[in-house]
């Protein structure tokens, strides 16, 4: 198999970065994406050329580390999988392949495609967590969890923070992210004492990284590689309107 | 950012149920000329005269206004959110056009709204331009207005083609402003997306045909 991938390159945050195209040929169907990555940077490295820049690490799709916009989606053609599950059987023979960083002002380009996420961190510190020491883990029925409950928290928490949400939005906007975390820990009783400033903090933590707002285009809900619903969005407007109300 | 978001559902949400009064009304329109005229100027003249009205116009115009401004803040702040295109963007397999261009279509609106505003309002309520006679019973004969001016096949053109950004924004906007106000009851947004899509075909359907049937009278 012989693809063309035009790849962006950019030597670091400063530079002006810009498109490169690269012919790349013995790869086969049932390589992984990031496989033919790995197999052009060995070509590179026999030419005794810059290699090219991506991140990754589970290769599994359960870190969220990789991630970046092939062919005009996020993590590439098909819907809700991360960069690292995808296969060049996706492709054909003989195509071009764009490759580009993800794109939001919160996620500045560090290296051609590797984006400074950084950005979502903040969020987290915001309130993304229970502050109480819980010393070793408890015992699994000391707090009841109804399975609904678990459930609805369990899908929300499936987050992993890759940024394809952020990435495929219009308007770059960590909405789903955001409201994923929130969710996730305000649903459950352990995150319920803090529920009130956790929401607030936290949504307010996005828009001063720079995200943009929600339009509910519903394009993350269709990139997030766990199929986390926009309905979560929704839902963080309503516990964010009621945390206002109960800070009245 | 989250405050003028919810300000835009709510006023667009109130423009929605004025829509559904306003379009009510226009059907007076369809019925046979003359019963038309009389029916018709009769209503404006009620609404004119009513003081509930009156508030629920002032409204309507801080409601307009306040979402204009707000979706233009909002849609600019936005752009700078993403300062950088991709070279390729498959939009279509992710989201539907309308959800991309919900600022695109509020101007073509706003668009309509000043020609609309100018042919009807300037001209009966601010009394600029040609005078307009009173009818038979007395009533400003605000029907002839709409009459005469749907004979001039431009207007029905405009009138009509410009009804379609509407109903692309409000198949959007409709159900986007219930999530926005916070409604995130699954099975509830699956049965509002289609209220969505038959709300927002009756609003372009029955306004774009209400020219042409005038014109075509
Ligand atoms: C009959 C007139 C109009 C109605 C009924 C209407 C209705 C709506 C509704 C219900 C929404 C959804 C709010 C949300 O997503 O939470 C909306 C959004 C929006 N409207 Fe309108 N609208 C009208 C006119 C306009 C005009 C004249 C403009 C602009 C010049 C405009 C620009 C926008 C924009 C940009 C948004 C999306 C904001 C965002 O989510 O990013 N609209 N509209
Ligand atoms: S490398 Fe871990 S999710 Fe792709």
């Amino acid at each position: 198999m012989k693809v063309t991938f035009k790849i962006w390159r950019q030597e670091n945050a400063k530079s002006n970065g810009g498109f490169q195209s690269y012919e790349v040929d013995g790869l086969t169907d049932d390589m992984s994406f990031l496989e033919a990555l790995d197999h052009l940077n060995e070509i590179l490295v026999g030419q005794n050329q810059k290699t090219i820049a991506y991140e990754y690490d589970c290769r599994e799709g359960i870190c969220g580390q990789c991630g970046v916009f092939i062919n005009g989606r996020a993590h590439g053609p098909l819907d809700n999988i991360t960069t690292c599950q995808l296969h060049m059987r996706s492709f054909t023979d003989g195509q071009t392949i764009v490759v580009e960083p993800w794109r939001a002002k919160a996620f500045p380009v560090i290296k051609d495609l590797v984006v400074d996420r950084s950005a979502l961190d903040n969020i987290m510190e915001q309130g993304g967590y229970i502050s109480a020491k819980t010393g070793t883990a408890p015992e699994a029925n000391a707090i009841l969890v109804g399975k609904d409950v678990a459930d609805k928290a369990m899908d929300a928490a499936a987050c992993i923070g890759c940024g394809a949400c952020v990435a495929s939005c219009k308007n770059a906007s960590a909405a789903l992210f955001t409201a994923a975390k929130i969710n996730h820990m305000n649903s459950l009783p352990q995150g319920k004492q803090e529920a009130h400033r956790r929401v607030l903090e936290m949504s307010r933590q996005m828009e001063l990284e720079g995200f943009g707002s929600c339009t509910f285009t519903g394009a993350c809900e269709v990139e997030c590689p766990e199929g986390i619903s926009i309905t979560n969005i929704a839902e963080m407007n309503a516990r964010r309107a009621m945390a206002k109300w109960h800070n009245l | 950012m989250f405050l003028r978001k919810s300000i835009i559902a709510l006023t667009g949400l109130f423009l929605c149920i004025f829509l559904i009064v306003h379009l009510s009304a226009n059907i007076i329109l369809l019925l046979p000329q003359e019963t038309a005229r009389g029916l018709y100027n009769a209503y404006a003249t009620t609404l004119r005269e009513s003081f509930l009205i009156k508030i629920v116009a002032y409204v309507l115009y801080l409601s307009i206004i306040l979402h204009v401004i707000y979706a233009i803040q909002i849609t600019f702040k936005n752009r700078r959110a993403k300062p950088k295109k991709y070279l390729e963007n498959k939009l279509r397999q992710n989201s539907s056009w309308a959800s991309q261009n919900m600022g695109l279509l509020g101007v073509a609106i706003l668009l309509f709204l000043v020609v609309h505003l100018a042919n009807f309002w300037a001209r009966i309520k601010l009394g600029l331009g040609e005078g307009v006679r009173l009818d038979d019973n007395g009533h400003v004969d605000v029907y002839e207005v709409t009459y005469s001016l749907f004979q001039n096949s431009y207007y029905v053109f405009f009138y009509t083609v410009l009804m379609v950004p509407l109903g692309l924004h409000l198949h959007h906007g409709f159900k986007s402003a219930f999530m926005t106000l916070g409604f995130y009851h699954k099975k509830g947004l699956n049965i509002l997306a289609k209220i969505s899509l038959a709300y927002a075909g009756m609003m372009s359907i029955g306004f774009g045909i209400i020219p042409l049937m005038v014109y075509l009278k």
